[in-house]
């Protein structure tokens, strides 16, 4: 199992889940503290004192301009962070264009959209027997494409043959095809699903 | 769950980008303007927090929701994996997966062709698959054997990367007293 198909299988979530997780855990760690100092752990006088504590204000109106400063850098950290990661989230998948021959003399060259090689492979995979529906994407991973299959089997279809089949004609014609010696691809099987009722 | 992490982490980055251009307003325009007041209300903020004290109710309750909401982001990010259930790899750059939910399709399809089966309800992951059947025909001592057999052999038929373990109850009318 390569690296890379293994990573085709599914859009990485692992941002996400990092953020969410780190953010979560700050903000326990923070509400546990505030709890610890009011609990009184930290000694009585502590904990009566003001939120805003006189020393910390004294402090900061005596270094008054560096006091600004940090706070406009913090700001535009906060700032630039933010817009990072609300991007991150709202950017689609890439679906990366196979460049087969780049010619930057002319500007030209050979170009297959991601849209041209998905449909074709899909077409392809279709008409594997055994295969009820099959949908093909071209995915990036690592900067290099790879392919993610979703195939819909048959009622009762083997799935050692599918992948025979599969393997020999529709990812061999497409590595051959494309002139690729590997593409890294993700096969996603839905098994034992009803055949889906066609309305004429 | 996905589209639930993805919104929240969406949602974290705009609170995060609105924190940071409420202390860029109120921090450049106390430096442009020192004689002018501040932007956003500092001042009553100020006055606010240095009337509470730390064992102010105002402080523990706030505290208690961050504690709270901070452990279920946790607790969402640490669920929100996928599980995946792998197969073997038919070529070396080829990985082939299936959802525990087909998983459990075609096993619950099997079972619930045997004879003796009135109904069956099938949780799976890549570990485990968990059959429960009812029967009104067979007791549990004759139909329990047959279905452990029947799942894994479609469970071995199947080239799964890791064989799943197979646990199978049977409530049988005809054990009842």
């Amino acid at each position: 199992m390569s690296r890379e198909s293994r990573a085709a299988v599914a859009r990485s979530e692992r941002l996400d889940r990092l953020t969410v997780g780190g953010i979560g855990a700050l903000a326990a760690a923070a509400g546990a503290a505030a709890l610890v100092v009011s609990a009184g752990w930290l000694g009585r006088p502590r904990a009566s004192r003001p939120l805003a504590d006189p020393i910390a204000l004294q402090w900061l109106q005596a270094h008054q301009p560096w006091a600004q400063v940090g706070a406009l850098v913090v700001g535009v950290l906060l700032v630039l962070f933010g817009l990072w990661l609300a991007s991150r989230t709202l950017r689609p998948e890439p679906r990366p264009d196979l460049v087969l021959e780049d010619d930057a003399e002319t500007a030209g060259g050979l170009r297959v959209t991601a849209q041209a090689i998905a449909e074709a492979i899909r077409a392809d995979a279709e008409s594997v027997s055994g295969v009820a529906e099959a949908r093909a994407r071209v995915v990036r991973v690592n900067d290099t494409p790879a392919l993610r299959l979703q195939l819909r089997l048959r009622h009762g279809a083997d799935v050692h043959a599918v992948w025979s089949e599969l393997d020999k004609r529709v990812l061999t014609r497409a590595r051959e095809s494309l002139g690729v010696p590997a593409i890294p691809t993700a096969i996603r099987l839905e098994l034992g699903s009803a055949q889906r009722q066609r309305v004429k | 769950m996905r589209l639930l992490i993805r919104m929240l982490a969406l949602a974290l980055g705009l609170a995060i980008t609105m924190t940071g251009a409420v202390v860029l307003a109120g921090v450049g325009w106390a430096m442009a303007q020192p004689t002018r007041g501040a932007l956003p209300p500092w001042p009553r903020w100020l006055a606010r927090a240095e009337e509470l004290a730390w064992t102010a109710n105002t402080i523990r309750v706030t505290a208690c929701v961050l504690v709270a909401a901070g452990l279920a982001m946790l607790l969402l990010a640490a669920l929100a994996g996928r599980h995946d259930v792998y197969l073997q790899d038919p070529a070396p750059d080829v990985t082939v997966t299936t959802s525990p939910r087909s998983l459990a399709r075609i096993v619950g399809q099997r079972v619930r062709g045997t004879d003796g089966v009135r109904s069956a309800s099938v949780t799976a992951s890549a570990r485990s698959v968990r059959v429960r059947a009812t029967s009104r025909l067979l007791d549990e001592r004759r139909l329990r054997p047959v279905l452990i057999e029947q799942v894994n052999e479609l469970v071995n038929e199947l080239p799964l990367a890791r064989v799943p373990h197979v646990h199978v109850v049977v409530h049988s009318a005809k054990d009842k007293p």
